[in-house]
């Protein structure tokens, strides 16, 4: 039998989460250019100085995500991508860089309910759709069960690659609250653990989903 | 990535001019072209990424009579759960719900699909380091290299913009490109009409015939006899996020007067085996016949050093899908 999660490890996740949302800059603080450090107190001053100064650079973009239930406004180069954007700009270091490429599912997000790799999208192209990331599932008690079974059934090892797979048990769930073991399998199979740790997952996310039955049930 | 300027395109001709006026390029799901530009494989980086997704009403998936009509920009996620596609056209459904993983298949689309670029490791390798044909460059480096994946169909031969006579072996690897072969689909670009038979090609930087700055709008997928009864098959490594090595697919009408068999991953563009369709016409399938047919899909292969099992695997796949249909 798996040992009993430690109540430190699953209190320090939520409040790291929570303190890494509470530090999210909602608005950038000063408007300064990338290339020359110069400061301004407006987006538009400083797309006037691009124009008139560096003329040949990618000028930023102004751009508004939603992030966990967030609006933030962000100046942001048009070619970053959503995963460089969530943890630059905005702190966020759940959605974790493998790949890079779109083959291992380590950086997924939710977005508008839906999983998608946030490394292989442009931010500039996420503006209006609302994006969930790993720390938003964290902070919220109603997945306390999910991330309570992968502590309890060690649905881990390094640790690098449970965040994507957390998010997509997430997405999963949102769907089908009783997924099967092969659903649960064919969800998370764009993810990949290179410890092997992936008859686990299907563990801990069926124990997870008894759990949180019970808990619907007992509140009415 | 390297810096380049995003642009929302508004409609579909904007952005056709604008991919034709040089140095920029079309994104729609992103999924083949994010990671070319992480890897620098262009010979010339493009300053400009069009963003094809802010094109209102290009994601439909509708049926117009006896036609299915799917818009480039509908996500193979939305093709594989839909319906209507279920209910008309399944292997389409299958084949886009088996293409790489489940959270990519929610913002690639069939547009991205059809058109992706080869997966030759030459033509992939990071920072452009082989300058091969199907990047303007002298030669193909797959026929005297590493082949494994390569085409066992021998190579296509193709004009450079300068009207250079250039090969190449690597293969056609859209998951989406067979079955939309055996149902017979109509391309529809910003341009033309183009059919299953003519629409993928081998060229500089494309794996199909349309010209620079000719976009991809709608896929009309007739729904004939051999959309009912039709079979998919793959034949990957891995289960998930890998492309097929092999994929069949197989659709017959209901008299059994005409068999459609393609092949992907075995040439440079989706293969026809006419010789196994004429064997089939007007027959059942008996377990003697799907074994001939297995090999006379297999007839005519000339592979190269490495990639001789696909031979078999062309044989055997054929043969074991044909069986599923008796």
């Amino acid at each position: 039998m798996p040992n009993q999660p430690t109540r430190a490890t699953l209190q320090s996740a939520s409040e790291q989460a929570a303190a890494a949302l509470a530090a999210m800059p909602l608005r950038p603080e000063v408007v300064s250019c990338p290339l020359c450090s110069r400061q301004f107190l407006t987006y538009s001053e400083l797309s006037e100085h691009y124009a008139a100064d560096h003329a040949d650079s990618v000028a930023p973009a102004a751009i508004t995500l939603n992030v966990n239930g967030k609006t933030c406004e962000l100046i942001i180069e048009p070619y970053l991508t959503l995963k460089q954007v969530l943890q630059f700009h905005l702190g966020l270091i759940g959605a974790k860089e493998m790949c890079d490429r779109g083959a291992c599912g380590s950086c997924t997000v939710i977005i508008n309910g839906k999983p998608a790799l946030s490394c292989n999208l442009l931010a500039a192209e996420c503006e209006g759709k609302s994006i969930e990331t790993v720390e938003g599932i964290a902070v919220n008690p109603r997945w306390r069960p999910l991330i309570d079974q992968y502590c309890k059934w060690d649905a881990m090892q390094c640790g690098y690659c449970t965040p994507g797979f957390l998010v997509s048990a997430k997405a999963l769930l949102d769907r089908n609250p009783t997924p099967t073991e092969y659903e649960i399998n064919d969800a998370l199979s764009g993810n990949i653990c290179i410890c092997g740790t992936q008859p686990r997952h299907s563990q801990a996310i069926l124990e997870a989903v008894k759990l949180m039955a019970a808990e619907v049930s007992e509140n009415g | 990535m390297r810096p380049f300027n995003h642009i929302n395109a508004n409609s579909l001709d904007t952005a056709s001019e604008l991919v034709k006026s040089g140095g920029a390029v079309a994104i729609a799901g992103g999924g083949d072209l994010l990671p070319a530009l992480k890897d620098n494989i262009f010979p010339e980086y493009p300053k400009i990424v069009v963003n094809l997704k802010s094109i209102p009403g290009l994601d439909y998936i509708t049926l117009d009579g006896d036609t299915l009509k799917i818009g480039a920009l509908a996500t193979l996620a939305d093709i594989a759960r839909s319906p209507l596609v279920q209910a008309n056209a399944p292997i389409l459904a299958r084949a886009a719900g088996s293409a790489s993983s489940p959270s990519l298949r929610e913002t690639t689309t069939i547009g991205g699909n059809v058109c992706q670029l080869p997966r030759c490791w030459y033509f992939r390798k990071l920072n452009n380091r082989f300058d091969c044909s199907r990047k303007g460059g002298g030669q193909c480096f797959a026929i005297m290299g590493d082949n494994r994946y390569h085409s066992v169909f021998g190579g296509a031969g193709f004009n450079t913009d300068a009207g250079e006579k250039r090969t190449c072996i690597a293969v056609n690897q859209s998951e989406l490109a067979p079955v939309l072969n055996v149902l017979t689909a109509k391309f529809v670009t910003t341009g033309r009409v183009i059919g299953n038979l003519d629409f993928f090609g081998v060229g500089v930087l494309t794996t199909t015939v349309l010209n620079r700055g000719e976009l991809l709008k709608e896929i009309q997928i007739p729904l004939t006899d051999f959309a009912k009864n039709s079979r998919y098959k793959r034949f990957a490594f891995r289960k998930s996020i890998d492309f097929p090595v092999i994929n069949l697919a197989i659709a017959v009408n209901s008299d059994r007067s005409q068999y459609h068999i393609c092949l992907g991953g075995v040439a440079p563009t989706p293969y026809i085996a006419l010789k196994a369709e004429e064997l089939l016409n007007g027959k059942t399938i008996t377990p003697e016949l799907a074994e001939a047919a297995g090999i006379a899909a297999a007839e005519g292969a000339k592979p190269f050093e490495a990639n001789a099992y696909k031979v078999q695997l062309i044989k055997t796949l054929v043969k074991r899908e044909l069986l599923t249909m008796t």
